[in-house]
């Protein structure tokens, strides 16, 4: 099956309306930095018990889902899965925009980003001994690799293509395990402390990156009026059921080993104590039970209901990614035998301030305005086919004026020549 | 080589907070408010914490004061990302502020919370102690006149002191020592050169029972307690 793709045109007015949005969100998001960066992170809800806020939490969340859905896009360029086709670009391009995201989270939550450059100094200014510098090496390496990925992709050397996915699928896992064992190589941190972290960061990665697949999937062709093909999303929806319950059975073999071992207080703190319905609720809830409960029934095998459950995914990802690096970082190290009394013994207490809120709204609207700028400039969307057109013609039969003019405008799209039309500026 | 340790006696500690507040005066470390200190955005780089056991009748309390452990085996070293926390040759964990990147990343690996984050701009107080004018040339890029928000601080055993007393010939742990084991009023701190059989610290630790805190963590501690 041959199969041409097309940028959207942009010049609509939900286009516009949504860019502008993002765009002024991530302004102040911005301004809300610069605040921060001037006054210092008092204004952040972290403290010296919980040493990282949001912006950690953002940026492994994006981390994960980048690394996911270009791992899957392999699926198509390396293993040959063609009915995947559609989708590809748009996962290449996916990845790029979040993990441009995620290394402004990092530079975001540095509390010295002048400093940012000292992280890529790799063997010379650097201590490689640490997870950030090992990490450095894979998280720019990753950068490259993909924005090198789509640039083969769109130029369509079919060998390089394989070779290159071949290098990105790789480098893809190796980038997520590493961000898995900046937490789970610190003994001090009792709850983080775990060799399975880098695999269980790895699966929560596939499972969110096929999740996000699916939601973005389901949008992107809503809302430029093509097509979904049921076959492709229920066919990613099996994979998503693989992918959730192997990230069960490692969540569950995380938690007993810490519950087995006689020193579980943090972990069960963490499962029983004052933040634990984060864990029961939007983790174990959002992620394991309702998206399993949707796609186990027969009944529930439609378009929407995957759409809910893949949302659930990555909703719950995030809310996962959130219990790790706040809640479980919250509970009190055991200097001592006994228990220590006054605020070294306290449970740290995290805050969510108005500040690091807009700052990380600000980092989520970067994100989304890249994606958005990304369709515009790159023909990453399968082009229309004939009846999908004429779907759209039927639709905006009543004449109306405006309705006229944006389904011919969409039709303009769909009718350039797919090989070497240029986007519309 | 010298190998500068401590060693604080649990039974003399009164659990008076003098330590901390010297090392704040000595190292010119930024005052918080209340507030800030039960939300702990309040750089301490000693602390004096208090473990209770026990039930009512027969509940027992320990006062630790606890300084940074410098350990020989420093996770905070090991997980920098940037060289800025280092161990020197004479077995004292530092770092060079001019460095630091600010990821907080030494303080999730440190398993004594010896490490403060500096949350928000101070103001520039004169270092309170009668030095002589700063020569960078002699004592290096220590002490930091100017600390900006955005890097994470620790103790540092007051080795300007030490450096200091090297430079003048006069012997460290009797005449010179860190701020915290000059205020002590019960004289429950002791500073001095482990490898010295001679010292005070040596002696103290082969004729008294001792303890490190969390020796399972593998990092060996260079601050010995000596048990009640």
């Amino acid at each position: 099956m041959e199969l041409n793709f097309v940028s959207v045109e942009g010049n609509s007015k939900n286009y516009k309306i949504a860019a502008g949005v993002l765009a002024g969100l991530f302004l102040l998001g911005l301004i809300c930095y610069g605040i921060s960066y001037y006054k210092g992170h008092y204004l952040f809800g972290s403290s010296n018990v919980i040493p990282w806020g949001m912006p950690i939490v953002l940026t492994i969340y994006f981390i994960g889902l980048s690394a996911g859905s270009l791992i899957l896009s392999t699926l198509v360029y390396v293993f040959g899965q063609e009915k995947y086709k559609p989708i590809g670009r748009m996962a290449v391009l996916l990845a790029i925009a979040l993990i441009f995201g995620a290394l402004i989270g990092i530079a975001i939550d540095l509390g010295r980003p002048e400093n940012f450059w000292r992280l890529f100094m790799f063997f010379y200014l650097n201590n490689m001994t640490s997870m950030f510098a090992i990490n450095g090496i894979l998280y720019s390496g990753y950068f490259i690799i993909s924005i090198a990925y789509l640039g083969i992709i769109l130029s369509g050397n079919k060998l390089w293509m394989k070779r290159w996915g071949c290098l990105a699928i790789g480098w893809a896992a190796m980038v997520h395990m590493g961000t898995g064992a900046i937490f789970g190589f610190m003994e001090a941190r009792e709850a983080w402390f775990t060799p399975i972290k880098p695999l269980e960061f790895l699966t929560a990665a596939v499972t969110s990156g096929v999740a996000l697949l699916i939601v973005v999937l389901v949008l992107t062709m809503k809302f430029t009026g093509r097509d979904l093909r049921k076959d492709m999303v229920t066919s990613l929806s099996r994979l998503l059921t693989v992918f959730i319950c192997v990230l069960t059975l490692l969540i569950f073999l995380d938690k007993i080993t810490h519950l087995y071992a006689p020193e579980r207080a943090a972990v069960m703190y963490s499962l029983t104590g004052q933040y634990a319905w984060v864990f029961w609720v939007l983790q174990i809830g959002l992620v394991v039970v309702l998206p399993l409960a949707i796609l186990f029934n027969k009944k529930l095998k439609t378009i929407k209901w995957i759409f809910i459950a893949a949302l659930s995914v990555v909703v719950g990802v995030f809310f996962e990614r959130f219990f790790l690096v706040i809640p479980q970082a919250a509970f009190p190290q055991q200097y001592y035998p006994g228990h220590i009394e006054g605020v070294y013994g306290a449970v740290g207490r995290f805050t969510f301030t108005p500040v690091e809120m807009l700052i990380s709204l600000g980092i989520f609207t970067m994100v989304g305005l890249l994606f958005l700028l990304g369709l515009k400039f790159l023909k990453a969307l399968p082009e229309k086919t004939a009846e999908e057109v004429a779907a759209a013609a039927a639709k905006a039969a009543p004449p109306k004026i405006e309705e006229a003019v944006k389904a011919d405008a969409s039709a303009g799209t769909a009718d350039a020549p797919p090989a070497d039309n240029k986007p519309a500026q | 080589m010298s190998r500068w340790g401590m060693v604080i006696d649990l039974d003399k500690c009164t659990g008076c907070q003098e330590c901390t507040i010297a090392c704040k005066e000595e190292n010119n470390i930024p005052h918080g408010s209340p507030d800030e200190q039960i939300k702990r955005q309040d750089p301490y780089w000693h602390k004096v914490i208090a473990a209770s056991e026990g039930e009512y009748p027969t509940a027992k309390t320990e006062l630790v004061p606890m300084p940074c452990m410098h350990c020989d085996n420093p996770p905070c070293a090991m997980v920098c990302p940037c060289k800025a926390t280092f161990k020197r040759h004479d077995g004292i964990v530092t770092q060079n502020f001019r460095r630091c990147i600010g990821c907080k990343y030494c303080m999730v690996a440190c398993p004594y919370g010896a490490r403060a984050y500096n949350y928000k701009e101070q103001e520039d107080l004169p270092y309170n102690r009668m030095d002589p004018p700063l020569r960078r040339d002699l004592i290096g890029f220590w002490p930091f006149p100017h600390r900006a928000h955005g890097m994470v601080e620790k103790c540092t055993f007051c080795f300007h002191r030490i450096e200091k007393a090297i430079m003048e010939g006069k012997e460290i742990g009797t005449e010179v020592v860190p701020a915290c084991v000059e205020a002590c009023p019960a004289h429950a701190r002791v500073f001095g050169d482990l490898d010295d059989p001679e010292s005070e610290v040596a002696k103290l630790l082969s004729n008294r029972t001792s303890i490190v805190l969390r020796e399972g963590m593998g990092t060996r501690p260079k601050v010995h307690y000596l048990t009640k």
